[in-house]
């Protein structure tokens, strides 16, 4: 307002109060927002899990615990057991590791060295990047209509007659199956194994990696005894983090697992996962037993998801340091 | 917006009902015989059974096409979520494959709902096996039971050969494809089963998901499709409309007159004309008797509030649904649905007319 008196400092004890008193105001105004916003997100997860666990309870007075154990399916005479679904969850997410670890670490490996052949990484990168962004819906048809066909035809018939001596390559194949599952879901976790397991090798500090390199080590040996020990538990965090994403995967795996609640020790034999079976028969369930038995297997994926989630964000904090957990 | 034109359209239209005018619509000429009435505005909503979903939009098209006042918003959301969204009255009429229990109905319950039939479909035994065509395949109740519970294993097993003399079939395994996902045609066939093999129905059952003897499981009509199709030695059971839209190989069913027949709408209609009562109580009409009833077919229904407590909406809604089950037929034809018999219809409009608001009928101008 007032012109060419910038220089002069104008006391003014009243305005300088009000204005004091307004900032502590707004500080405690955004602090009661900030407090209410993260007391609702904690709300909302403890309201998420009651509205599970409510409608379960019927199915959980009715079998207790042996829900768990048991091996029955029949929403005819209403026995309901969640074993076939726990094992095909966990068989076709270790499938989906075993194949996508090696390739996701050589693959992290190869993306954290900057100086090797740039025009490869970066078109690499970029296909890592949009192999994240495609739909598993579109995973899913593409497994249906181009794997199925090629594990029947040339895959599964092939582990079939060279490692048919091994018990989970034996049986009939038809295509569909907890291997070809397993396939899916690597493919899918492959972005954020490698996209995670290339921060933490980054991470692994120059100083080590030039000190034995100094002391004459080959590339190999660097790899071996200097950078994945450092990033082991970064790396076991990455690979935790992408079990996760495999256990809830839904519509991808349904389309290509067979979709058979039973127990083999074959990974050409079809089964069937926990979120495959919420989102075939959810939508025509009736009957409070029924319902409440598929509440329950949505409250037991929760479980493990959120379980083993928690491990991998300890584990990788515990490696990079809260402040740069930059998590997927 | 929307519901500001449709508030200000029902306004309109009542404004001309007391002068004795007839809107801006002029009555549409009523191409069955039927008279159909001039319904009041209003936007009305349907949830639940994916099965209807081809018959309604077609039908709630030209609905709209005719009575342009009337708009008809049906989501597809299966049939469990259309009972539970009609008892909750999210929806003004909820669509079901199989009759809704009166549990299934609280709060509303089953003394407060009408249930009608509204669409006939018809199953069909697709199959894909080298060198047999279409029609060539002849299977029993016998025989398709004996696939389905996994005691015939091959295409050449003795039973099969018996009743395809002339037809070579091959040395291969039978490969079963069923639905994964809970559905009114898993019910229908399941049911059929159930009614033809005495094993079947004391070990597996009937219901819209069943614990499968044998074969493997694909979500939706397009993934058993799609099995099927890519795999040698497959069968499986597929909703008619979908099989005669792809181009599948079908197999004739025999019905149980004896006779060999192709499945087919007729041959659904004729099956439902062999029955005089159809109620939520007693709907089944699998293996019916007569020479062309199609043997594994089943109604689909939708189910009304008996008491309507808004009477405009409610008098759109019982004049919507009295066309459906006259004229709207035609378009169940055009999406290879079956006709619903006239017996059927005739219970229908009765039903039509118990439908209520603030103690009078709806249904004016029963068509019947």
């Amino acid at each position: 307002m007032s012109q060419g008196t910038a220089e002069t400092v104008v006391p003014v004890p009243p305005v300088m109060l009000r204005h004091r008193r307004h900032r502590v105001d707004g500080d405690r105004i955004f602090q009661c927002l900030a407090i209410s916003a993260g007391i609702l997100v904690l709300a909302i997860a403890a309201i998420f899990l009651l509205a599970l666990f409510v409608p379960a309870l019927p199915a959980i007075r009715e079998f207790g615990l042996g829900f768990l154990a048991s091996r029955d399916w029949n929403p005819v005479s209403l026995r309901f057991g969640a074993l076939p679904f726990l094992y095909g969850t966990v068989i076709t997410s270790l499938v989906a590791m075993v194949i996508a670890f090696p390739i996701g670490i050589g693959a992290a490996l190869f993306l954290a060295d900057d100086a090797r052949l740039p025009f490869i990484r970066v078109p690499l990168s970029f296909a890592i990047e949009l192999l994240a962004g495609i739909p598993s819906v579109v995973v899913g048809l593409w497994g249906l209509f181009i794997l199925v066909p090629l594990m029947r035809t040339s895959v599964e018939p092939f582990l079939s007659h060279t490692f048919g001596f091994l018990p989970f390559f034996q049986g009939p194949y038809s295509g569909s199956s907890y291997l070809t599952a397993g396939v899916v879901l690597a493919i899918m976790v492959l972005p954020i194994l490698v996209a995670l397991s290339r921060d933490v090798i980054r991470a692994v500090p120059r100083s080590l990696r030039e000190a034995s390199l100094a002391l004459g080590a080959t590339k190999a040996e660097l790899t071996w005894s200097v950078i994945l020990p450092y990033a082991r538990i970064g790396v076991t965090g990455a690979v935790l983090l992408a079990l996760g994403r495999a256990l809830g995967e839904t519509i991808a795996v349904t389309m290509v697992i067979g979709n058979r609640p039973g127990i083999s020790g074959s990974l050409f034999a079809q089964g069937y996962t926990l979120p495959s079976v919420l989102a075939n028969e959810f939508t025509e369930a009736t009957g409070k037993i029924y319902q409440g038995a598929l509440f329950e297997l949505g409250l037991v994926l929760v479980s493990i998801t959120i379980a083993v989630n928690v491990l991998a964000r300890l584990l990788v904090w515990r490696f990079k340091g809260a402040s740069e957990a930059s998590v997927v | 917006m929307k519901h500001a034109v449709s508030a200000a359209g029902i306004a309109i239209a009542l404004l001309l009902a007391a002068c004795g005018g007839t809107g801006s619509t002029s009555p549409g000429p009523a191409s069955g015989g039927a008279t159909v009435p001039t319904p009041p505005a209003a936007a009305l909503t349907g949830a639940g059974s994916t099965f209807d979903y081809p018959f309604f939009s077609a039908a709630f098209y030209a609905y709209n096409q005719k009575f342009s006042q009337v708009t008809v918003n049906y989501q597809s959301i299966g049939s469990g979520g259309g009972i539970q969204q009609f008892a909750k009255k999210t929806v003004d009429f909820g669509a079901t494959d199989v009759p809704a229990k009166d549990s299934e109905l609280q709060p509303i319950g089953a003394a407060g709902t009408v249930q009608m039939p509204v669409t006939l479909g018809t199953v069909s035994l697709a199959f894909n096996l080298q060198g047999v065509n279409d029609g060539q395949l002849k299977l029993t109740p016998k025989t398709i039971s004996g696939i389905f519970l996994g005691t015939i294993k091959k295409w050449n097993d003795a039973a099969l050969a018996a009743d395809n003399s002339g037809v070579s079939l091959p040395d291969q395994p039978v490969t079963v494809v069923h639905r994964s996902d809970g559905s009114g045609t898993t019910y229908i066939f399941s049911d059929y089963l159930s009614g033809v093999n005495s094993d079947w129905k004391s070990k597996v059952g009937t219901g819209k998901s069943i614990s499968w003897p044998t074969g493997q499981g694909a979500k939706g009509n397009e993934a058993v499709a799609t099995t099927i199709k890519q795999t040698p030695g497959a069968i499986g059971y597929v909703e008619l409309a979908y099989v005669l839209q792809t181009n599948m190989t079908q197999a004739k069913l025999q019905n149980k007159d004896g006779d060999f027949v192709l499945p087919s709408p007729e041959g659904a209609t004729a099956a439902a004309g062999q029955y005089l009562v159809t109620s939520p109580a007693q709907f089944s009409i699998v293996n019916a008797p007569g020479k062309d009833s199609a043997p594994i077919s089943g109604y689909s229904w939708v189910m009304v509030s008996k008491d309507q407590t808004d009477k405009t909406k409610g008098t759109a809604l019982v004049d919507m649904l009295d066309w459906l089950v006259n004229d709207g037929q035609q378009y169940a034809a055009n999406v290879h649905y079956a006709r619903l018999p006239s017996s059927v219809v005739q219970n229908d409009v009765a039903a039509l007319k118990t439908i209520t608001s603030a103690g009078s009928t709806l249904l004016t101008v029963g068509a019947s």
